[in-house]
């Protein structure tokens, strides 16, 4: 479990994207700076994609990065755009 | 993809306290009591839980404004129940704005707009629909979603936030946007339509937070008596404003959770007036103004006709 933001109180979201034939997932977000290489998602036997994070109480931004494409969750409860103009999703963590 | 797990979002049933203090913007809850409120009142007690909880937070919220209608006011004058829960309830809890107001959207511009004096630069308004069936399980739920929409406007720095109802595709309201609305919006804002349907199927919510000082100019150039979150999404677009849409739940403000044809066709109508207007509005200053507008008038009657058509067969049925 990776904690992205150092202020309490944090909690634990799992994120799954489902993209069996992907060859890498990353997650990206408000909370890494977007980087690409900072929070990569494992695949599960189901070949799901899969990370637990820990996040801040707020709302957050995020995507997937399936095989390098900026790809939105369609079960994200929000939708907005990034400091780019990009769709991306919305999180609410309490 | 999807997120899950037990340790997904936690939903709150409350806002969370000590987020962002008062140097982040007031946050200012206007409450739309309903013009025919139902005899039950499970679901504004529910609501007004929420107002209390607001109420007291005086370092987020501002004190919450309740709009009520005059003519709601005088048919109800002699019901104690409805007097009672006006004077235990809503006044204690939130300040009464008694208006003369046509419909609901009028209740909204003079809520609003009375919220606005009192705000400053970086305060959030947040709509508050009351006329929905918040004594319910789900109508729980969704109240304890609610102010998400203000604090992502906050957060996010964001100056629209959309709240959308979770509905299948045979929902009125859903029929109603997707044959009608949209199908309008198409005819007379393409660009705009396309760049609002990628945010929300529900153009017309009642939902919504917005920022200052984007009410404020929405308030200044809105002539049209009809459709507001449509007008204030047309507006946000062509500004280049940051939008966000959150859903809400699945909540409703029907009786039987079904449109008559004839409050689908008002609706349809009064869709197409607003967005004439707007167009107009627009476009009065081109030089061949007035060919295109002819030609969209057109299209857009035919749109009409097959919108209507097409929810007569689905809301009849």
């Amino acid at each position: 479990m990776r904690a992205f933001a150092y202020q309490k109180p944090l909690r634990a979201v799992n994120f799954i994207c489902h993209a069996p034939e992907a060859r890498a997932v990353s997650l990206v977000g408000d909370f890494n700076g977007w980087d690409p290489a900072a929070l990569p998602m494992k695949q599960m036997p189901d070949r799901s994609w899969l990370l637990t994070v820990e996040l801040k109480h707020g709302h957050h931004r995020y995507a997937f990065l399936v095989d390098g494409v900026l790809t939105l969750d369609p079960h994200a409860q929000g939708i907005t755009r990034n400091e780019k103009g990009e769709r991306v999703c919305l999180i609410p963590v309490s | 993809m999807r997120k899950s797990g037990n340790s997904r979002t936690a939903t709150k049933t409350r806002p969370a306290p000590g987020r962002s203090g008062s140097s982040a913007g007031r946050i200012h809850p206007v409450v739309i009591y309903p013009i025919r409120p139902a005899r039950d009142y499970a679901d504004l007690q529910a609501l007004y839980q929420l107002v209390r909880y607001l109420d007291a937070d005086k370092r987020r919220y501002a004190r919450p404004l309740t709009v009520l209608d005059r003519k709601t006011h005088y048919a109800l004058r002699g019901d104690k129940e409805y007097l009672d829960f006006r004077r235990l309830v809503v006044s204690r809890s939130s300040e009464v704005l008694d208006v003369w107001a046509v419909d609901t959207c009028q209740m909204w511009y003079a809520g609003l707009g009375a919220a606005f004096e009192r705000g400053a630069e970086h305060d959030v308004y947040w709509l508050i629909p009351g006329d929905f069936n918040y004594g319910t399980k789900m109508g729980h739920q969704v109240l304890g979603r609610l102010h998400d929409l203000p604090e992502i406007v906050r957060e996010l720095n964001q100056d629209l936030c959309i709240g959308e109802i979770t509905a299948d595709y045979t929902n009125s309201k859903q029929l109603i946007d997707t044959y009608g609305t949209f199908a309008l919006l198409y005819n007379w804002f393409p660009d705009e339509a396309r760049e609002i349907r990628q945010y929300t199927e529900r153009p017309r919510s009642e939902f919504f937070a917005v920022r200052h000082d984007f009410l404020g100019k929405a308030l200044c150039q809105r002539w049209y008596p009809y459709e507001q979150t449509m007008v204030m999404l047309l507006q946000a677009v062509r500004g280049h404003r940051g939008i966000s849409r959150f859903s809400v739940g699945n909540i409703s403000d029907l009786p039987e959770g079904k449109e008559s044809l004839a409050a689908a066709m008002q609706q349809v109508e009064r869709t197409e007036r607003v967005l004439k207007s707007v167009w107009r509005e627009y476009h009065q200053g081109d030089p061949d103004w007035i060919e295109r507008y002819r030609q969209l008038v057109g299209t857009s009657t035919q749109v009409r006709y097959t919108a209507i058509s097409i929810l007569r067969n689905l809301l009849e049925e």
